[in-house]
Parts: C-alpha cells; structure tokens; sequence
C-alpha cells in the first residue's frame, strides 16, 4: 500500500516520493507464481501452434481459451461468487504481460478477459452473472466486444445498430453490422452496442446462436494474423429483454469505463511482446558477425539495445505503478456493498489519464523496439523465416485499438483540463506559482553526491513546462482549447513523457537499496537513459506547443522558461548506455 | 486404498539461467540467476498426483534447504500437493547427508511410495534415490518412464505411469535403461525416481496457487533429525569447462568427408 | 587397503564396453594409490563375460548365480559389497550406464561409501584423487573430494579410452549370498528397442537435426542408419512436434558425449549446446553462416542440409 493515495494526474503538481508508488519488484511469491504460470502456458501451449494459429486452424483459438480456462487465467478479475479469483489489478496486468508474448493469442486473450468479460463483471444482474460468467471464467466460453461499425471507429458512439422493442416486450431485435471484432469467428458471448429507437445507446450480451446473428468471413490482416477478426452482423437477431447490460441508455458508460481497463491492460501486454522481441535482438546482435566480429561488439547496435532497454525500464514502470494507484483506490471501497461496482468503476475512473498514458507510452516503447529488432537483424529482418517480421506486423494495430494513439492523447489534456475547470485539480493555481518562478532567478544547486539529484531536478522543472505551457494555452484559447488538437497533442506529449520518467525514477529509488551494486548501477543507467530522451521530446512537445499558443514577448518568456525548466545534467550517458547494452547482451534479455 | 506419497521438491538454478563458475572457484556466478523446482522433481509430483487422483491418498512435499525452498514447496502445494514439510540445513549437501534427512522423514511419514527426481539439476548426483531406498531397505526403481509417448492419449488423459496392483501392495514401473524399457514389480514400500519421458507436468492453475497459501508446511531442523550433517562428497573447486575452439569451415561435402576420414578419423 | 573393485556391466554373457573405460579410471587410481585392480561380473550364465574382461589383464570374480539374472539393484548391490569386502577395495569403479547409476549409490550405502556420478578425469595429485564431473549440465565442472574410507564413482564412457586386451587375467568364482526370496523387486520385461539404431547416448555417432529441417527428418534418418548412428534433435524440433520427446539433446533432455556429432539445420542455442558439447568431433551443417553452432564445430559446411546430408550419404557409400 503507497503511503498516500494520489488521484488521478495529480502527478503533474505534487511531487510523489518512492514509497507511493508499487513496482515489479513489490509483487508477492503468489503473484509471482501467477505469472510464472501464464509464462509456461505461453511456452507450453501457445507458442508451439502459433504456426497453426496463423494460419486459422479452426477450433484452436478456442481450445487454447480453455486452456487458459484451466489454468485459472481466466479467473483474474472475476468475483469469487462465479467462479474468478477476484485478484487485484496488479496481477491482472502481470497476466496481460507474460501473455503478451503469445503473440496473435495475446490478442485473443485479452479480448476475452479484458472488455469481453468485464462489462458482465461490473454490468452484470446475477441472474446474467450466474449464466455467463461462470463460462467465461472457465474459457467453456469464449467472449467478444462488439462496438465498432464500418462507420463508427474512433466516433464509437456514432454506431448505427439499432435495437427495437417487440409488441409483446420480450425481445430486442437488433439489426446492424460490427466491424473488426476479435475473437469473432469463434466466441460465443458477444457484447453488443445498439441504439434503442435508434436513441438510447444501449448494451446487450448476445450468444453466437442467437437467429440472426451470423459473422462474416475472417479478415486479411497486417499482422496478429492468428487472431480472429471477422464482422458481426444482426438482421432481426432476438435478444431477451434479461439480456440487456446495465441501464437502457446508459451503455456509453460502460464502453468508455470498460475501455480504461482495456487501454491499461493493453499497456502491460505490449510491454510483454516487447521483452519478447528484445530478447530475439539481442540474442541475434550476439550471434550475427560481420567484419568478423559479432555485431553485438558495434557501439551503433549497442545503443538501440541501451535505449530500448531504458523504455521497457519505463513501461513496465509506468504500468505497475498505475497498478498500485488502481488497486490502493480500489482497496478503500467495501466490498458486499449494493454499490461496490459502481464505486469501484468510479475508483478506475478516476485514473482514465494515467490509463490512456500506459496505452500510448507503452504501445510506442514495443513499436521502437520492434522496429529497433528488424534494423538489428539487417535484411534478415525482412524476411519472414526469422521471428523479427512477424513482431514488426503484430506491433502496428496496438496503436490502433483500444482507442488510437491520437484519440488516447487527445483524452490526457483534455481530461486534464475539464477536470481543472471542474475545481477537482488545482491547475491554475499551480500554473500561476510556475509562471511566477520564472520571473525569479534559479538558486537550485544539485547536489550531486545524492542519488538520482540530476533527474529529481529536472522532474520538478518538466512538471512546471507542463504548468507554464498549458496555462499559456488555456489563457490563448479558453473553452476553445478542446478543439485545438494539434496543441493537445504537444501538451499530452509533454504529460505522458513526465508521467513515464517519474515512475522509472521512484521506481529505481525504491528498489535500489534491494539491488546488489551492479544491477543498482543497471537501473541507475536505464533512469538516466530514458530521462535523457523523454526530456528531449518534452522539450521539442513543449517548444511546439509554445510556438502554436504564443507569440511575441509571451512567447520569449515561454521558450525561455521551457529552455530553463528542461535542463537535464545526463553526464556519464554514454558510460549508462554502454553498461544497459553489456547487461542485455550478457543476458540475452530485458536485463532489469 | 489411499496412498500416502512423499515427493521431494528441491530449489535449484533455473536451467534456463546461465551458469559459469565464479573466478575463485568457490562457487557459481548467482547475479542475475532465477531458481524454480528441480525439473525431474516437477514430474515426481505430477506423478504423485496423478496416482492420488486415481487412488486417493495424500501427497506430502519435502524440501531440504534454507528458507528460500519454501517458495518450491509451495510450487508443489499450487499443483496440487496437500502438504509441506521443509527441513531446514543450510550447508552444503551431498546425496549421502541428503537421503539421510529424508530417511528420518519416512520414520516420521511412513508413506507407501516415495518419488524423487532422477537427479537434481544442479549437482547432477543421480545417487539420493538410490541410497534412499539402500537406507531404508526398499526396492528401487530408479529411471522411471513410460512406454506411451507424451503426445498419447493416455497422457491427455493425465492417466500415471506408475501402476498399482490391485491389492495395493505392489506397483509396476516402466523404466528407461540403456538400449530399452524394463518393467519392474516392486513390493510398497518403494523408492522410485523419474526421468524425463514420465509425464508432462501440469503447471500450477491459478486457484491452486492461491489455495497453496494456506496449506499446511511444517518446518523442521536439520540438526534435530539425528542426522550426521557433514557432507562426504566435498566440492574443492569449480571451473568452467574448456570452451572448444570454432574448427575449420569446409568447403564442401567432399572436403568434409575427407577431413572427417583422415584427419579426425571419425568416419 | 586402497583396492580398485571395478564392477563391470554384461548382457547375457556379453560384457559390456563401457566397463573398460572404467577399467581404464580404476587402473589410473590404482597407479596413483598404489592398490591393485580387480573386477566383479555380477550375472547368471555370465562367465563369458568374466573370460572377456579377464583378457584384459584383469582378476575378475565372477558372481553367478540365477538369482542374478536380471540386472536388480536390490539383489547386485549386496553383491558388490560382498566382494568389495574381499577385494579389500577402498575404491569401487563402474560405469555410468544406467545399470551403473542406478546399482553403485545403492551398493555405496551398504559400504558407508562417498559417491561421485560421471566422472569425467582423476585429478589431483599423488595418491591425493580428485574427481572431475560435470555439474549444472555441463555448464560447470566440479573438481570433488570423497571422504571415507570407501569412496565410488561412476565414470563417463566417452571420457576414458576402452583398456586394451593384456595378459595375466583371470576368473574366480564368487559364493552369491542373496536369498531370492527375499527380493521385494521383480524383474517383469525388457522391452529392447525397436530401432536398429542405437541407444542415444551410448551412441558413437549422432545425426541431430533441427528447425533447419522443417519437420523433414527423412534425410538425417538416412544419414543415421548409414553410420549406426542415433537420431537426436534440438529442443525447437521436439516443441515443434516433429520428433518425440526422448530425441532431444540438450540440457533439459539427453547429454550426450559421442565420437561424431553431426548436427543439421540447428542453430545451436545454449540449451542445445549444453547437451553434446562433450562430442569429440562436431560437424555442422547449416546454410546460415552466422548460425552459433559454427562457434563450437570443429567442421562447419554452410550449405542447405537437403542437398549437403544426401550428397554426404553418396560420399560414404563410394567409401
């Protein structure tokens, strides 16, 4: 438990301290054990018919669901009552990871006990509980999530499907076409989207043997070519009135909330393929010589190998230390209360940024490093008998479901902002005291005796860009900021970036004094490499965003505050990438 | 009949580590070194499950080491064990002070079968079965394996290789020798060891994990079992082993099977 | 008292080679100790080989009796301690074949004897014996030290060249004590392999082969019976289903130590390495020339194995 409990982005004003935030060095022997078992379900099960998956064996997608089924994975966020474990949300993402490197099946999973299964979990009546969840739980049934429509993407509430009373008010019958539904060809719970009386978004759970529902053909796709994605299409499909999820009208709450876990989850998985692919990097850097040495020896593979083990330092940072603010919220509502599940949406709610960070962030560290392996393995790379080809086409789509990168950072801000408007985040006041400091001469000394001085310094000064910078924005644009994208997106640049070097950093402080004197130097190094590269694009977020919203002697100040408040002493850079890229190579692995 | 089965559980290096010696020879470089379950200790508790499943009984873990090996014990208990027992050395151990300490856990036990890995992973003795079973004057059958293969039916269905007979009192074991499969009817009580081809381990389910933490593991000094603790096989140093130097690219087949016939003289 | 009792392994009256590699280590500490060398045939109807091993300059008791028949830890081990006793042997030698591993820790206990398995050298200095084994696969070699009186070990095969035939041997019969009726194991079946091939790490020569294969293992087979050799395979071919599991050579599978190993179409992973680096002489045969296993073959052919490995089996075959 952190010492005190943050809310949601109040990162971006109050300084957090080691011991208020969780890390994947706290997880207990059980969690521990958890994830060492979804690794051999990874090892056992999965990879030796990824081959198989990709190539749409029928009836494999949903044998290895019952498998996950019997190994209890798909138990994690399931109340006891049905049949789950009701862990907390820290395992739930040590799951997501170690699947994350079952490729195309990661996908697969993650449909079904993501936003397959939770909308039943926190929407359910019991009675729809007591018929579904239980074979949700066990993987007996598989599920799907059905919102997107040809026309409806990112719009997702512009869906078309609608759903009409029958006279005798039994039934629903829905008639519509969802696009892109994982698991499609396959599952036999669908949770659907329609409007009623083509007003009232509402969800309804649909099993696959509904009449008319019948799904399209499998798509040809880019990559997670071993997942299922087919169209869902409703003509006159009757769906009992106990069916209907939740409140009528009431579903785009259950859409957003469910896609908050979703994003989140998403964050841990990719960084799960991502220490897949680094490992077959680094193992390849090792192995391929040229100029009659192995590449590996090449200071130009090195650093790729360095810089790609700093972001998977922070990702995985990042993600469990949402974790730990997730699961301490969650840990203050009773339980067997009339009300827990929505209190304990409320709870996940209110961390919706960090959520949209973690699926950003983390979707962008496995696409550097997937394109870092290919470029690693030269013309090798491009040729599909190696295994980097495949991970660069599995990577692209996590950029765009789950919401797009573009939609996630268009919410940081904007959340942000609303939330500051609303008096629940004292953004002004803080962005005032920012704006005042630049009036007044620096007298920061470092002191660099103290462990990690250079990054602590220069976390206080991004925190104050964001201030400064945002400030300026809503003074140029007022209300009128939410439709300026291009300066939203610079802002959350600037957020996720401060977001992601503090959790590296508290993280490295927390577990340092656990660490023996070389690994300790290894997470020093990977604190130093990420914050040295997250500051730059802090700074250009923040010198772009500058330029759209100022002008004039406004701006001068701007650009001079930001020049200031970026500062970053990464002396010894060059010795920490060389010691991150000895440390992979040694280990052939993610060395932390 | 139940069965009653003491399985042992010991912590080693996790095989997929890399392993060298430390340059003073004292020991093995443990930076950056995961332990799990011996391998073959892995197969003796799926072994002894399997024959709980099909006969009911009792599956009791043991593990000797320092306190660490509790994460191992309750590896075991998460698949399904019903108890620990964890006796406490920290020292050095060779086969002989090993079986020693489990013989005393059979007096205390009394179980119908005990299973244990062929060998342990790191040490690589394959001895403490054998003497084990010399100490308590049991028959052995070491090695033990199964004609099926782990892609048989049998084993989807989980089914032991083990066999027992009908009235409890004997079991037949497959096992892997040189050049074979011998079958063997051993009276109970026995001493069995497994290898490999045994069976697939299941891994621990996630609600077994859960319910492992509150299964019961009772910890016992070494030093009160009345065990002679000093190891007689004394490790006096570690080296790594020679690293064989990259040879020579042929051209084609018919240099390499000129250097293969004249040169080594291999062919 | 430092005697040298080396028990030796014999199938129906044929002694089995391995235990003159054991000859050979015991016959090395007995220099060093300054003991004589004797030998212990355990067996019914095994004078035969008792005659075989006596060629080699050895004096050899010979335990026969039916109650020996079959090689049962339970009724040998006895045996061995018998006639360690009479030996007056303070050392026992065998080999590291199943029936060695699975008899001399058994025996030991009955001789409250130190026991070190697959020795791979003696070592250490005058009559001060060190033993070198493998640990931790391979990975690591212990250099180990056996208190006692008594001290056992079992030694690799491939590791201590075969003893040579010499004169002065000879066969004594000894009395076999054990009643069977007080055997608690019976034997049942040997069920031999079917394979023409031999066993995988008694094998002088093994065909490996790996994901280069792509499930083809047509051509290595071929290869295999055209040498006498085993088929062993990498870790990704048995993952993959091409092979049964008992194939695999690596550190989770069989350690092999042959004369030749040739492996085809693999990559050599650390795994896999660990399991066959003590070959005496690795070819390797894969078309990709950065492959790891080059690093540690003594002959590499980059080359496709579909067209090298046929192309090797006309090269034999013309002789």
């Amino acid at each position: 438990m952190a010492a005190r409990l943050f809310k949601g982005a109040e990162y971006l004003i109050t300084e957090a301290t080691k011991d208020d935030v969780f890390t994947p060095e706290d997880f207990t022997e059980e969690q521990r054990q958890i994830a060492h078992t979804a690794d051999q379900f990874v090892r056992d099960d999965v990879t030796p018919v990824l081959d198989r998956l990709e190539h749409q064996e029928p009836g494999l997608s949903a044998a290895l669901m019952r498998k996950a089924g019997e190994a209890g994975l798909l138990m994690i966020d399931a109340p006891e009552a049905y049949g789950g474990l009701a862990l907390d949300k820290a395992t739930s993402m040590l799951a997501a990871e170690r699947m994350g490197a079952a490729g195309a099946f990661s996908v697969s999973y993650a449909a079904h006990s993501g936003i397959g299964t939770l909308p039943l979990v926190y929407y359910g009546t019991e009675a729809q509980k007591d018929r579904y969840l239980s074979k949700l739980v066990t993987g007996e049934w598989s599920a799907a999530y059905c919102l997107t429509e040809p026309e409806a993407g990112s719009d997702a509430l512009g869906g078309k499907t609608t759903a009409t009373l029958t006279p005798d008010g039994k039934h629903y019958v829905l008639d519509g076409t969802k696009q892109f539904i994982t698991n499609g060809s396959f599952a036999d719970l669908f949770t659907v989207f329609a409007r009623i009386d083509k007003k009232h978004f509402t969800a309804f759970l649909v099993e696959r043997s509904t009449p008319g529902l019948t799904v399209g053909p499998e798509e040809k796709k880019l990559g997670i070519k071993g997942s299922s994605t087919t169209s869902v299409i409703f003509e006159g499909a009757q769906v009992p009135v106990e069916n209907v999820l939740g409140e009528i009208g009431k579903g785009h709450k259950i859409a957003f909330n469910v896609l908050n876990v979703g994003r989140f989850k998403l964050g841990a998985a990719v960084t799960g393929a991502a220490k897949l692919a680094f490992r077959t990097g680094a193992a390849y850097a090792n192995a391929r010589k040229q100029f009659g040495v192995p590449i590996a020896r090449f200071g130009a593979i090195q650093e790729k190998l360095a810089d790609l083990t700093a972001g998977i330092f922070a990702a995985e940072s990042l993600v469990y230390r949402l974790a730990g603010l997730i699961d301490d919220r969650l840990a203050t509502i009773p339980k067997d209360t009339a009300g827990y599940y929505e209190a304990y949406q409320q709870g996940i709610e209110e961390y919706a940024i960090e959520c949209a960070i973690a699926k950003v962030f983390c979707s962008e560290v496995l696409a550097d490093v997937v394109d870092e392996v290919v470029q690693i393995h030269g013309g090798y790379g491009f040729i599909q008998e190696y295994p980097a080809e495949k991970y660069y086409r599995d990577e692209r789509i996590n950029r765009i479901f789950e919401g797009t990168n573009e939609i996630n950072r268009l919410l940081v801000p904007g959340t942000i902002l609303r939330r500051a408007m609303k008096g629940e985040l004292p953004l002004q006041r803080e962005a005032m005291k920012a704006l005042e400091g630049l009036m007044t001469p620096s007298l920061d000394e470092l002191d660099p005796s103290l462990p990690f001085a250079a990054e602590r310094a220069v976390l206080g000064g991004l925190k104050k860009t964001f201030l400064v910078v945002s400030g300026a924005a809503v003074q140029r644009y007022a209300e009128g900021l939410k439709d300026e994208q291009e300066v939203l997106l610079a802002l959350a640049d600037v957020a996720i970036q401060i977001f992601a070097i503090e959790s590296a950093l508290l993280r490295a402080e927390k577990i340092s004094p656990r660490l023996t004197e070389s690994l300790r130097a290894d997470a020093a190094a990977a604190v130093k490499v990420h914050t040295f590269a997250a500051v730059e694009k802090i700074a250009a977020a923040a010198r772009r965003a500058a330029f759209y919203v100022a002008e004039g002697d406004t701006l001068t100040v701007l650009l001079g505050g930001i020049r200031r408040y970026t500062k970053y002493d990464a002396t010894g850079l060059l010795p920490a990438k060389r010691r991150l890229a000895a440390a992979a190579l040694e280990s052939e692995r993610y060395p932390l | 009949m139940p069965l009653k089965l003491l399985v042992t559980v010991k912590r080693v290096e996790d095989p997929e580590s890399r392993i060298r010696a430390r340059p003073d020879g004292t020991g093995i470089v443990t930076d950056g070194v995961n332990y799990k379950m011996n391998p073959f200790d892995e197969i003796a508790v799926e072994e002894a499950l399997r024959l709980k499943e099909k006969h009911g009984g009792e599956v009791v873990v043991a593990s000797i080491g320092g306190a660490a090996a509790m994460v191992e014990l309750r590896a075991a208990l998460a698949m399904g064990a019903d108890r620990g027992l964890l006796v406490r050395h920290d020292g050095a151990l060779d086969p002989g002070v090993g079986s020693a300490l489990l013989q005393a856990l059979v007096a205390q036990e009394r179980p119908d079968l005990v299973l244990l890995g062929k060998q342990a992973i790191d040490d690589d003795q394959n001895q403490t079965g054998q003497m084990l079973a010399a100490r308590l004057g049991w028959p052995q059958a070491t090695f033990a394996s199964k004609k099926e293969s782990l892609e048989s039916e049998a084993e989807q269905k989980k089914q032991p290789g083990v066999v027992l007979a009908a009235d409890g009192g004997r079991a037949l074991v497959v096992r892997e020798v040189d050049g074979g499969v011998e079958t063997l009817d051993v009276a109970l009580p026995a001493v069995v060891t497994v290898d490999l081809r045994l069976n697939k381990p299941r891994f621990a389910s996630l609600p077994g994990i859960m319910k492992a933490k509150k299964k019961e593991v009772r910890e016992i000094p070494a030093a009160s079992l009345g065990v002679e603790l000093a190891p007689a096989v004394v490790v006096r140093r570690l080296f790594d082993p020679p690293r064989r130097q990259a040879g020579v690219k042929v051209a084609d087949v018919a240099e390499l099977w000129t250097r293969l016939h004249a040169e080594a003289k291999v062919l | 008292m430092s005697n040298v009792l080396v028990v030796a392994e014999q199938s129906r009256g044929t002694l089995r080679k391995a235990t003159l590699s054991a000859l050979t280590a015991a016959r090395e500490v007995a220099r060093r100790t300054g003991g004589t060398v004797s030998a212990l045939v355990l067996g019914s109807g095994a004078a035969a080989a008792a005659e075989e091993l006596a060629a080699h300059g050895v004096a050899v008791r010979l335990a026969d009796a039916p109650v020996l028949a079959h090689p049962l830890a339970e009724a040998h081990a006895p045996v061995v301690a018998d006639a360690a006793r009479v030996a007056g042997a303070s050392w026992i030698v065998t080999a590291a074949t199943a029936y060695g591993k699975d008899l001399l820790p058994r025996a030991a206990v009955a001789l409250g004897a130190a026991v070190a398995t697959e020795v791979l050298a003696v070592a250490g200095e005058g009559a001060e014996i060190l033993l070198r084994r493998p640990m931790w696969a391979g990975n690591v070699i212990a250099e180990v030290e056996l208190r006692g009186t008594v001290k056992a070990f079992s030694v690799r095969p491939t590791e201590f060249a075969p003893a040579a035939r010499a004169p002065g041997g000879s066969v004594t019969p000894l009395p076999v004590s054990v009643d069977a009726a007080s055997l608690r194991t019976r034997f049942v079946e040997l069920q031999e392999v079917k394979s023409e091939r031999p066993e995988l790490t008694d094998a002088r020569v093994v065909v490996a082969g790996g994901r280069g294969t792509r499930g083809d293992f047509g051509p290595l087979s071929g290869l295999a019976d055209d040498l006498g050799a085993a088929v062993g395979a990498s870790r990704a071919a048995v993952d993959a289903g091409w092979v049964p599991n008992d194939w695999q050579v690596g550190q989770t599978g069989k350690v092999v130590a042959p004369e030749l190993y040739v492996a085809a179409g693999i990559s050599g992973a650390i795994q896999h390495v660990a399991g066959m680096k003590g070959a005496k002489v690795i070819v390797a045969i894969n078309k990709d020339a950065d492959a790891p296993i080059f690093q540690i073959a003594d002959y590499g052919l980059v080359a496709d194995l579909f067209q090298a490995v046929p192309a090797l089996r006309e090269r034999l075959k013309a002789g």
